[in-house]
């Protein structure tokens, strides 16, 4: 209990101190040459970075870019996601097989590698890598809820539903999408870790952010220049960026062994 | 055996067609006119027709499409616009690079992930499968390119020990394979640990005790020969995030991979050199999964001898 | 493992040792050579071809030149000693040092006229043909002796003639020397095996040089710590400089160089046409905390393109202190200020250090209320939009120029690429006048006014915000010496090298 609460906290503690931090006079892009690459100590918090900006300000500005990002993108790819592969499930036949194919070809990239080359090609900027990591995103949440709206699609009250007369499109938003929630919010707790990684990782490439802006990413990847004199670059964004993903995984893992846990009580009880 | 490997093939070819698909149409989804970005506009009208011909860029998108699939199949993948070498010479340059560093990844990792799957599995509940969890969880939320660096800062700067980054015999490999290798190891541990719970509930496995053998025997001889065939596939499927992963490990290292090889075409925009990287990418992830698909019939005998549904 | 079949045992140990002598034999350096690190590969040994500061620098070693450049950058002889026949003819005699080619050959004055003959073949495409379209013809009088023949006269000539002469076979069969070099000087070739390590070796005494190629700062300088390389030159974040300096086994030296750093801006965008607003910027920079922080010791602010020792450099000059005071007035009175600032987009290349030293000239600028967008290209893309005239504001260096001729390259308003490198398109009759009473100036000193005048102009007019010049730097172990800088950065200083064991 104590670990899902000090989890739960975590997140608590980014998203509002992102917002917070938007509202707060900070002084992200103001360079203090005299503060150059200062570690932290007792006057600062943690300390400045290569043009005297100070990493405290620029990391609650990465948080809130890495928050807006994580919740957007999965926010697409959970709609998309979940509507394709719920209709796709249900209405079945020849549209089914080409939106398995479809899902199949976008799963054949490895992981980032399609958001890398889509960013890469697209041109960098933080409004691609929403774009990007959504277009590659909606595919495992049309996958799962697919698999899960075949399991459920037969169930009695959605059988009773269809003979009464209701419209198709009732049926998948006011039974069907409902009855495979649960497993969808968990995948997507998972997908807030994943993207908030992947946002980084494309940050640290260089495809996210641009200069000035700060994120996570670009800070560990400027910070990686300066590691033989001021390694405080690189491990104060690498511990925020890791406590977050740390906090949001436990989350979901707790989240997914409650539902088993509910679906085992389900079975046995059906 | 035989329909499933047709059908096997069958619908990965489908999957291939459709993966040299995207990424042909990658490059038109430039904003803007292709042959300006490749230019960098600072061409003669004269050099941006010549361009535009040799890529077939002013045919209707159709015949670009066929032309495409042609060349393909010649194994002609262009030229790149920055070296003007052939792009499969380049491509050929920098796959030994990545292909040892891949195979070195998967063995740090097996390395790591079957102690750390088998103890977790054995302990289940108590201290040692919390740890091990634990651990597994902090390397999936640790991403590489955060831990690269931090290996450097520890093994290269403060210790000395190792090289900080490029391929510069064995002793250069270890870092980046170990960067890869925890990041596969940490989600191929919980797979195994949760295969091996499964197997281990099984009658046979309760048989095999109430015979009298040891738990460690039962463990080796029974239980992870029947967990292996999940495990197998997830390898299989974790190759994919390996060649994934890559393209950030080879950057943060200096490694001459493939990875780097998109990496620095992107940056360069050598979009031939790009697409390129992006279908063998994805095509060798494709083959292994099939592979793999076959391999785990194969040995799976229910499969194998063709058992009726 | 403990029972393995007998065949698979011996394939084991026979893998073992394979990958013990591969290890042992990727490792073992020569420990006698020097190892120079470099920041960028060096890309052609053809002093024909080779436009790069790298290669133009190795280059200098490998082959000979027939004149060079003093202290205050005034032409001497080097290869050979010359005599001005007429205003359109000059006479060159070869002296007795460095006559004698990699590959046995005597350099004679037949050498000298093809060199020159195959970069004069527009079909050859070489890129240093531009500096020598005056040369009307080239007359070999004897081994020794070649004339060259001018269109125009010009009193500054010989200073153009700075290419390393190659063998007269390999030029007139069309060979191109890329990846090695046939060349005369202090150097010669010896193995060029892959992209990051080029050695060659010096011929009096047969000590041997590695140019050993680390991109990453953060490597070269470990490397450098732990004795896999003996040298840096420049190239490297002054925090690292620093961090060398601190260390006792590393020497650090440091000298003022001549590369010229500047803003460059397009005089055809109609903001930047306004005199004002260039002003405004240049008095809007703190020129003086850019280079106390961010740069090496030695960097000197600058005012022009030629440094204050040069023969023909600015000696008096009124400079653009720190006001940001009066550059938001400027602003003002263009009709710039709060509640309609202006806009301007800068663009550099992706090198970090640059980059860098733009996010804080957008600072500095945003302080008195511009705001400036900053765009980073690849080096291609960048290079060809600041040829093409596709920007406002950019920023970049002018490396090792000597030759005041580098004037009507820069500012004449007939240099406007690709003739030359007018990327403003600044167009002034008065600059360029003077450029031309300079060239033809027979009378010394009248040749140093008008260069004086032309500068002052310069300064006026603000085509360039110039910034400063570069220091350069070296770090070596402390096992080396005899290395001296040179004001522009070239590797001579290799020729009196040493290396204590």
């Amino acid at each position: 209990m104590n670990r899902v609460n000090l989890s739960v906290g975590i997140m608590i503690i980014w998203v509002l101190g992102s917002l917070i931090g938007q509202w707060l006079p900070l002084d992200v892009n103001q360079i203090h040459l005299e503060a150059i690459l200062k570690t932290p100590g007792a006057d600062n918090w943690f300390g400045y970075d290569d043009l005297g900006r100070p990493v405290f300000d620029r990391l609650l500005s990465g948080s809130y870019t890495s928050c807006v990002v994580a919740l957007t993108v999965i926010a697409l790819s959970v709609s998309m996601g979940t509507v394709i592969g719920t209709l796709s499930a249900y209405l079945g036949g020849g549209f089914d097989h080409i939106i398995t194919r479809i899902i199949d070809i976008f799963l054949a990239f490895p992981g980032i590698l399609l958001a890398i080359a889509l960013a890469g090609i697209m041109g960098p900027g933080i409004d691609n890598v929403v774009i990007a990591l959504s277009v590659v995103g909606w595919v495992g949440f049309a996958r799962l809820a697919r698999a899960q709206t075949l399991s459920v699609k037969h169930r009695e009250h959605v059988i009773a539903a269809e003979v009464m007369g209701t419209g198709r499109m009732k049926i998948i938003f006011r039974h069907l999408i409902p009855l495979i929630s649960t497993p969808v919010l968990v995948e997507a707790t998972f997908g807030v870790a994943s993207v908030v990684i992947a946002e980084a990782g494309l940050s640290f490439l260089g495809l996210g952010v641009q200069a000035p802006d700060a994120s996570w990413g670009s800070m560990i990847r400027d910070g990686t220049r300066y590691m033989l004199v001021a390694p405080h670059l690189v491990l104060i964004p690498g511990l925020a960026l890791m406590t977050v993903v740390l906090a949001v995984n436990l989350a979901g893992d707790r989240l997914r062994d409650k539902l088993d846990v509910k679906m085992q009580i389900n079975k046995s009880g059906v | 055996m035989l329909r499933f490997i047709l059908a096997r093939l069958f619908s990965t070819i489908i999957v291939v067609f459709g993966v040299a698909c995207l990424v042909f149409l990658l490059i038109h989804l430039v904003p803007g006119d292709p042959v300006d970005m490749m230019l960098g506009e600072n061409a003669q009208m004269a050099d941006r027709q010549a361009l535009r011909e040799a890529l077939g860029l002013n045919q209707p998108v159709g015949i670009q499409l066929l032309n495409y699939f042609v060349h393909l199949l010649q194994g002609d993948l262009g030229t790149s616009l920055h070296s003007r070498e052939p792009v499969v010479q380049i491509l050929a340059e920098r796959i030994p690079a990545t292909v040892e560093l891949a195979i070195a990844s998967l063995l740090i990792s097996c390395l790591i992930a079957f102690p750390l799957g088998i103890i977790a599995a054995l302990n289940k509940g108590r201290a040692w499968d919390k740890t091990a969890m634990g651990v597994s969880m902090l390397g999936v939320s640790v991403p590489n390119f955060l831990l690269g660096p931090v290996l450097i800062l520890v093994f290269s700067i403060y210790l000395g020990w190792l090289p900080v980054s490029g391929r510069d015999g064995l002793v250069s490999m270890i870092l980046p394979a170990v960067t890869l290798g925890t990041a596969l190891a940490a989600v191929l541990s919980r797979m195994i640990r949760s295969t091996l719970l499964e197997v281990l509930h099984e009658d046979f496995i309760r048989t095999a005790r109430a015979k009298g053998d040891s738990y460690y025997q039962v463990v080796i001889r029974h239980a992870l020969p029947n967990a292996m065939l999940p495990i197998i596939t997830l390898l299989g499927l974790q190759l994919g995030v390996l060649l994934g992963g890559a393209v950030i490990t080879e950057t943060v290292f200096s490694w001459p991979g493939i990875g780097k090889l998109t990496i620095d075409s992107i940056m360069k925009r050598d979009y031939p050199v790009i697409q390129a990287c992006v279908l063998l990418i994805s095509l060798t992830y494709v083959v292994v999964n099939m592979l793999t698909d076959l391999v785990y019939a194969w040995i799976d005998p229910r499969i194998r001898l063709g058992q009726s549904s | 493992m403990s029972d393995l079949p007998g065949s698979l045992s011996w394939l084991w140990k026979g893998c073992s040792l394979l990958i013990i002598l591969f290890m042992v034999a990727c490792s073992t350096p020569d420990n006698h050579a020097i190892r120079f690190g470099l920041a960028n590969a060096p890309i052609s040994l053809d002093p024909r071809f080779a436009t790069d500061a790298t290669s133009a620098r190795i280059n200098r070693l490998l082959y000979q030149r027939l004149v060079d450049f003093d202290e205050q950058f005034r032409v001497v002889p080097s290869l050979a000693d010359w005599q001005r026949i007429n205003n359109t003819r000059y006479r060159f005699t070869l002296r007795d040092v460095g006559r004698l080619f990699e590959n046995g050959e005597h350099l004679t004055a037949t050498d000298v006229k093809a060199t020159y003959d195959y970069i004069l073949d527009a079909g050859n495409a070489s890129p240093h043909r531009g500096s020598l379209l005056n040369i009307k013809d080239i007359v070999v009088i004897d081994d020794n002796t070649v004339d060259f023949m001018l269109n125009n006269a010009d009193p500054l000539f010989p200073s153009f003639l700075v290419i390393g002469i190659v063998p007269a076979s390999v030029a007139t069969q069309g060979q191109v020397l890329n990846k090695y070099s046939i060349g005369s000087g202090a150097f010669r070739f010896v193995d060029w095996p892959g992209n990051d390590q080029l050695i060659i070796e010096r011929r009096r005494d047969k000590q041997r040089i590695e140019f050993i190629h680390v991109q990453d700062t953060t490597v070269r300088v470990l490397k450098l710590i732990r004795g896999e390389v003996d040298m840096l030159q420049n190239d490297l974040p002054k925090e690292l400089v620093r961090y060398l300096e601190k260390r006792e086994s590393i020497d650090v030296d440091h000298l003022m160089g001549n590369n010229f750093s500047y803003l460059g801006f397009n005089l055809q965008d109609p903001l930047l046409a306004d005199k004002r607003i260039r002003q405004a910027i240049a008095h809007a920079l703190n020129k003086k905390s850019l280079i106390l922080f961010l740069l090496g010791g030695e960097t000197v602010s600058a005012n022009t393109l030629l440094t204050p020792d040069h023969w023909a450099g600015l000696k008096t000059s009124q400079s653009y202190d720190y006001n940001p005071e009066f550059a938001r007035q400027l602003l003002k009175s263009a009709g710039y200020h709060q509640s309609h600032p202006l806009q301007l987009e800068y663009k550099t290349s992706s090198d970090p250090f640059r980059i860098r030293i733009a996010t804080i000239i957008q600072q500095q600028l945003a302080e008195v209320g511009i705001k400036v967008r900053l765009r980073s290209f690849d080096w291609a893309t960048f290079y060809g939009d600041i040829k093409a005239g596709r920007f406002q504001m950019y920023s970049l260096s002018w490396v090792g120029i000597k030759n005041p001729e580098i004037f009507r390259y820069v500012f004449h308003s007939e240099s406007i690429p690709p003739k030359g490198a007018n990327r403003g398109r600044y167009s002034s009759t008065v600059v360029d006048e003077l450029i031309t009473k300079a060239e033809l100036s027979v009378d010394a000193d009248q040749r140093v006014k008008y260069y004086q005048q032309l500068q002052q102009q310069l300064l006026q007019d603000l085509p360039y915000v110039p910034l400063w010049y570069e220091e350069h730097f070296m770090a070596t172990n402390k096992n080396i010496s005899g290395y001296q800088l040179v004001k522009d950065g070239n590797y001579d200083g290799l020729n009196q090298v040493m290396k204590k064991l």
